[in-house]
């Protein structure tokens, strides 16, 4: 495994998407280049002193060539909602790349993953991006559901239209766009029609966001004998795996979030 | 990977028979047994590595959210999950001997005997060159602070884990009592070769909009920079109380920090949750107490120890 690093990245852009929701640019050649599907980093936030943990995001894009890595965030807490007024030009910290990765891949080099389902809730459609664009350069057939609370928030949708040629299946929870309610509904539609582009069973289920829609969701995948990964993420203090703040309950024991998962095989979570 | 910058001063310093080539060592539950952290820092050339708190059998640990980020700190309640002594001793230790890192064991039990079974365990095998006796930790329903805020408990624990091993043995005190020099001399009495301080504060934060405590344990142990001018008074009052040697400890983040805490009478210190955001913190600070030493014309870091005008 390749070792870890603490990369200075410099802001290249900060931009408000959609409700409470940004996207972040950073120059960082290292991780644009060395990051996998799944993975995360481990970012010190500039000009907040008084906050001391660093705070745990996935990466939504990465262009190699331009070395630098998107990351899209929410407005969740005191340090997110500071995370705007960053400017262009300041320098961030970043430890990657963290984790394990969506293990679709390696399974359809094995012929165990021929039809996908990616499903993303609000800011989880983040971190299944660059797995879709592994499974598209393979040429497994992939389907994705997005679910978010209103229109505005579905930022990821022409994204995943333009890299798929279709779009994806969306769901807002106020009829505003796509299926009204939560995009549960598509994923049980979706397990029952199969891969939108054959018919065929989908033998890959990959789920983010919120716990209890990934809870539901790893239910339906149990349900219809589908192999099912989620991401995992808890409050994080290291993030390399040595404070023991972010396990999750497996029928293994605790495992920590960050170097354990964040992926994990859902049917081995205790929910 | 970073090593601390060469230096003319003198930075080697003896805690209590524990021969350290720099007085810095890690808070015990914070850099794991080094492992994770040799990405970013050469652990073998910190003062000491300084292991997670280790029990007889594992511990599960407590239920999540286990921490809680609060105004220049933060806020856990892992409780002591370890894998237990012997996964230590087979998967851990050898790999730290292995490089050549100074090795302190942070002792957990639930029971006086259970401290006792973790040194005998461990006492022969030679990868050990120091213990921390935890009697401090807050987040455990037996054993930990318990014990720690009792001085004639601690007199028995000490005692029985002083008769278990001629190891340098360090006492890590907690914080949350009425008067931390009255444990510091009931450990002193015992048999202890040095104290360290201070564990974490217990403290607690709230989510308003669930009206639901941060943490599922409900409390937790506060540390971070928040905790430093606390830790800093305890030290002080604790050198001019105790004639064994200090591990100071509490919001230590710079080379600056880690002197504070030596004028007041430290003679080592150990780094906590600066690793957490700084995963090169510990030989950040090396490099800072030097500096501070070169600036000021100091030879012997040893000179820092209590040297408070």
């Amino acid at each position: 495994m390749p070792g870890l690093v603490n990369e200075k990245a410099r802001i290249v852009s900060n931009d408000q998407v959609g409700p409470r929701l940004h996207v972040m640019v950073l120059e960082a050649p290292v991780l644009a280049k060395s990051i996998m599907p799944g993975q995360f980093v481990h970012m010190k936030v500039p000009g907040a002193p008084d906050h001391i943990l660093r705070r745990p995001f996935s990466i939504y894009a990465r262009d190699v060539q331009a070395c630098t890595v998107d990351v899209l965030y929410q407005e969740v807490g005191t340090l997110t909602r500071f995370m705007p007024s960053l400017a262009c030009g300041q320098e961030a910290e970043l430890i990657g790349p963290i984790g394990n990765q969506w293990s679709a891949p390696a399974r359809f080099a094995d012929s165990a993953c021929t039809h996908a389902l990616l499903v993303g809730g609000g800011v989880g459609a983040a971190p299944l991006f660059m797995l879709a664009e592994s499974l598209r350069a393979l040429g497994c057939p992939t389907d994705v559901v997005l679910g978010a609370q209103t229109k505005d928030a579905i930022i990821a949708r022409e994204r995943y239209e333009s890299l798929l040629g279709f779009e994806p299946f969306c769901a807002t929870d106020d009829g505003t766009y796509g299926r009204a309610g939560f995009c549960t509904s598509l994923v049980e539609e979706r397990l029952a029609q199969g891969c939108a582009y054959d018919g065929a069973p989908y033998d890959y289920l990959a789920v983010c966001g919120p716990e209890p829609l990934m809870r539901i969701v790893a239910g339906y995948g149990a349900q219809a004998g589908v192999y099912t990964e989620v991401s995992m993420e808890k409050r994080m203090a290291c993030g390399i795996g040595a404070c023991l703040s972010c396990v999750v309950d497996t029928v293994d024991g605790k495992r920590r979030s960050c170097v354990d998962g964040p992926i994990f095989d859902a049917a081995k979570v205790v929910w | 990977m970073r090593k601390p910058l060469d230096t003319q001063v003198n930075m080697e310093v003896d805690l209590g028979g524990l021969r350290m080539k720099n007085p810095v060592t890690t808070a015990s539950g914070t850099f794991a047994a080094g492992r994770e952290y040799h990405d970013f820092v050469d652990v073998a050339s910190l003062g000491a590595v300084t292991t997670k708190g280790v029990s007889l059998n594992g511990w599960t640990g407590n239920a999540s959210p286990r921490i809680a980020e609060t105004p220049s700190g933060m806020l856990n309640s892992i409780g002591l999950q370890n894998p237990g002594v012997a996964h230590l001793a087979s998967e851990e230790l050898p790999w730290l001997r292995s490089i050549g890192a100074t090795v302190i064991v942070n002792v957990s039990g639930h029971s006086f005997d259970e401290y006792v079974e973790v040194i005998g365990s461990l006492d022969q095998t030679g990868l050990v060159d120091a213990y921390e006796i935890n009697i401090s930790c807050p987040n455990v329903d037996a054993g930990g602070m318990t014990i720690g805020t009792d001085p004639a408990s601690v007199e028995r624990v000490i005692g029985m884990c002083r008769a278990a091993t001629k190891l340098p043995m360090i006492v890590k005190l907690t914080p949350n009592v009425t008067d931390i020099t009255e444990i510091a001399r009931a450990a002193e009495a015992a048999g202890a070769d040095a104290l360290s301080l201070i564990n974490t504060l217990l403290g607690m934060a709230i989510d308003v909009e669930r009206k639901k405590p941060q943490l599922a344990r409900y409390v937790g142990g506060l540390s971070g920079p928040a905790v430093k001018p606390v830790a800093l008074r305890m030290v002080w009052e604790t050198y001019k109380a105790v004639n064994i040697p200090l591990l100071g400890m509490g919001g230590i983040s710079t080379g600056i920090d880690a002197v504070e805490f030596m004028l007041a009478g430290a003679r080592a210190v150990a780094v906590g949750t600066a690793n957490f955001s700084n995963p090169e913190a510990t030989v950040d600070v090396i490099d800072g107490i030097a500096a501070y030493c070169e600036r000021h014309g100091v030879k012997d870091v040893n000179d820092l120890v209590g040297a408070l005008e």
